[in-house]
């Protein structure tokens, strides 16, 4: 009798062989099969080549030239516009503004989402867990925007929320236009965005915990160690993948950040909240230089890229494995 | 390997679309000069496209009627209607023009921001169909038309005239025992007198950067002559050195101190300003005239209570006391449209005289730029006296931030925003206005 059974080929793909016969349709067809199989993946392979590699590639072709988008006229420049990117104060200011945002979110949105999903996830309670999860995630199921207007009236000079809160409490003194200073408004957006991210990454730090087996706290609160002990000691080195996931996400998110504060600034007073997306997006659209918003956009997909690869080798590094 | 993958797809997707847009540019080329022909045969047939600026809630209703009555008339034609507002309409032409994608006929306003379209052969030459002897240009305000003249030919069509006006709460100065300032000294006088009755003297809102710009623009007709401010809106000939530049800063800052809640200005927005005028927690507000008849629409400011002057002049001024700053805002035809005719016939029936008198009158008040398209009967009084302000005047000082080219602009923007907060001076302010000048060249 011959049975019909299935079995994965390198690649992916699937064909069907006769137990018995001795040999696969992949043996008998060698490097053919492994062409074949590639079709399965030709369809993907190309839509992320056009959608995803080749604006890249162009991207950077995009950068060497200076171009007129009323006129269509182009001219090669070479590398100028990355030379004018160093001498640029503005890019420098929004630099410092991108790490700035990635740092203060990496400590808010990974450690400290870290400690709260860890406390959250120790409640005894099924139904407390469940409502604390809900209660922190809420602020990520707001857009973007309407947070960034809810924002701009508790920030709102003398009559909002903020302010006001500091009178009430007797500290008028710090009471200021958060969005307005030159000094402040690029602080105020980091902090509307953290109290947006906050819930969304203890949610996902929640669910590395959940997988993480019951056994291994019960042995050791046997073994007499306590919470710091158990936090340490089993659950951070247990969501080590997540932790360097979100870290990924977290400083690749911070270098990409734009809504936030066109939303609230437009990048200013005096371009000190600008950020590298707003400041490509005024290049762009704004001043009609598109390839030095191509510079900048480069500049992004470098940090990004080395970021990304330096967490993962990181991560890859310091595994563990159950 | 799902962190790979998805490390590929957040690193790289920021870059996608940017670099779709800047892709295409490539693709995107002038057109050769399309000229409009007053004998071509409208085919009332397909669709016509319209990127309007009236995307405002109180705003929009004006061309969905216009598009609809138009519809009625050509059952045939499909009416297209792209909205946007004063700030998004910037980015999405820009946006539009990068593609390749402008709709047949696109808002714009005058100086360089229209001459961009010229200059890429992405405007129609309407000189035979709009001139000043022809059917339809006769039909509206003559100067208005010449504004959108680039290289001795018209290109725009004017839908309305606008000007910036200090627009004032007359219950407020009347308690506050203040009377209309006729001298830019008198206006600060005003203001400490304001201030002590309880109010805000002045509501301003810079998060946009343009608004101070309008206060600028207007104290530089003033101390700027004439020929010198239009020699510095060319990039070739710019030098941005007359020492009325800096008196006029000097002038803008004193009276952001003395008038407005000072540096944090800049973290409030036009609207919220507007709408603390409106609701008569300040004394005055710097606006358009097509905005007076939003400062009294719903807020505790009746119209009955508001008032308007010019920005006064100040003392020793050595440009045009008589000038104003505003200029009229319109609409170009796309060349590479598929139907020029029916476009220019949808732009003729929507500055009819019948469509200008809906536009000018409330709730809409802008004020038509057709001749006969507006009636003091149906609009409000101060709109009115605005017009009659407008025509008296010997300039249309145009808006820095459209006059000028985009660098250049930029740096008034973020030049003005750090002399409200105070980080530059207003010599510094113009430092970064010559280094954006040489740069534009």
């Amino acid at each position: 009798m011959v049975t019909v059974m299935k079995h994965a080929q390198k690649g992916g793909a699937v064909t069907i062989g006769f137990a018995g016969s001795g040999r696969s349709e992949s043996d008998r067809l060698g490097p053919v099969a492994g062409i074949l199989s590639f079709r399965w993946v030709l369809a993907a392979f190309v839509l992320i080549l056009w959608f995803v590699y080749y604006p890249i590639i162009d991207n950077f072709v995009v950068s060497t030239k200076s171009q007129d988008i009323f006129t269509g006229e182009t001219a090669f420049i070479g590398l100028d516009n990355y030379r004018r990117l160093q001498g640029d104060p503005v890019v420098r200011t929004a630099i410092v503004n991108n790490v700035l945002y990635a740092v203060i979110s990496v400590v808010f949105q990974v450690f400290g989402a870290f400690v709260l999903a860890s406390l959250i996830e120790g409640l005894a309670e099924e139904r407390s867990r469940r409502f604390w999860r809900a209660v922190y995630f809420v602020p990520s199921a707001i857009s973007i925007t309407v947070t960034g207007l809810l924002f701009y009236f508790i920030y709102q000079p003398n009559i909002g929320l903020l302010d006001s809160a500091l009178t009430q409490v007797g500290l008028a003194d710090w009471s200021r236009a958060w969005l307005g200073e030159e000094g402040t408004a690029i602080y105020a957006i980091i902090a509307m965005s953290q109290w947006q991210g906050f819930g969304y990454s203890t949610l996902l730090f929640a669910i590395a915990i959940q997988k993480i087996p019951r056994e291994l706290y019960d042995a050791a609160i046997m073994d007499g160690a306590g919470t710091w002990r158990r936090l340490w000691n089993i659950t951070f080195p247990l969501t080590r993948e997540m932790t360097g996931l979100m870290v990924i996400v977290t400083i690749t998110g911070a270098f990409q950040v734009f809504n936030e504060v066109m939303v609230m600034t437009g990048g200013g007073p005096n371009n000190s909240s600008q950020v590298l997306g707003t400041w490509l997006y005024q290049q762009g659209f704004i001043e009609n230089d598109f390839g030095y918003g191509a510079a900048i956009a480069s500049v992004i997909f470098a940090i990004t890229l080395v970021t990304g690869f330096a967490q993962l080798w990181y991560t890859k590094r310091r595994r563990v494995e159950l | 390997m799902k962190a790979h993958t998805f490390l590929s797809t957040t690193s790289f997707g920021s870059l996608v679309v940017a670099a779709f847009v800047v892709g295409s540019v490539s693709a995107a080329s002038a057109a050769d000069p399309v000229v409009a022909d007053p004998n071509a045969k409208v085919n009332y047939s397909g669709t016509v496209s319209v990127l309007t600026k009236f995307g405002l809630q109180q705003l929009s209703p004006f061309f969905v009627e216009v598009a609809r009555e138009y519809e009625k008339l050509h059952p045939g034609v499909k009416v297209e209607l792209i909205q946007e507002s004063d700030d998004s309409v910037k980015g999405k032409t820009k946006a539009l023009v990068a593609s390749n994608s402008l709709p047949d006929v696109y808002f714009t306003w005058t100086g360089s921001w229209g001459e961009n379209f010229v200059r890429g052969n992405r405007a129609v030459d309407l000189t035979p169909v709009i001139g000043p002897d022809t059917e339809w240009g006769k039909t509206l305000a003559t100067a208005a038309v010449s504004a959108f003249q680039y290289n001795g030919k018209l290109y725009g069509i004017p839908l309305y005239l606008d000007a910036k006006f200090m627009g004032y709460n007359k219950d407020l100065f009347e308690k506050a025992g203040v009377a209309e300032p006729k001298t830019f000294e008198d206006l600060l006088g005003a203001c400490a007198a304001l201030e002590e009755s309880g109010v805000t003297p002045i509501s301003f809102g810079n998060k946009e950067g343009w608004p101070g710009v309008h206060y600028a623009g207007q104290l530089l007709a003033y101390n700027v002559p004439q020929a010198t401010l239009e020699k510095d809106f060319v990039p070739a000939t710019a030098e941005f050195s007359d020492p009325g530049y800096v008196a006029s800063l000097t002038q803008f800052k004193q009276l952001v101190d003395e008038c407005t809640d000072g540096s944090g200005t800049n973290g409030s927005s036009y609207a919220s300003a507007l709408q603390q005028f409106s609701s008569g927690k300040s004394a005055m507000y710097y606006q358009e005239i097509i905005e007076f008849d939003q400062a009294t629409v719903e807020g505790a400011l009746k119209r009955e209570d508001f008032g308007f002057f010019k920005l006064p002049v100040p003392k020793d001024a050595k440009g045009d006391v008589d000038a104003i700053e505003g200029a009229p805002e319109g609409y170009m035809i796309n060349s590479a449209s598929e139907n020029i005719p029916l476009a220019i016939d949808f732009m003729r029936f929507a500055t009819s005289a019948e469509n200008g008198k809906v536009l000018s009158a409330p709730p809409y008040g802008q004020p038509s730029a057709t001749v006969g398209g507006y009636s003091a009967d149906t609009m409000n009084p101060a709109v009115v006296e605005g017009l009659k302000a407008i025509a008296n005047s010997s300039y249309l000082m145009p808006w820095l931030d459209t006059a000028n080219p985009p660098r250049v602009a930029a740096a008034w923007l973020s030049g003005l925003q750090a002399l409200v907060g105070g980080s530059m001076t207003p010599e510094e302010v113009m430092e970064r206005i010559k280094e954006a000048a040489a740069s534009s060249k």
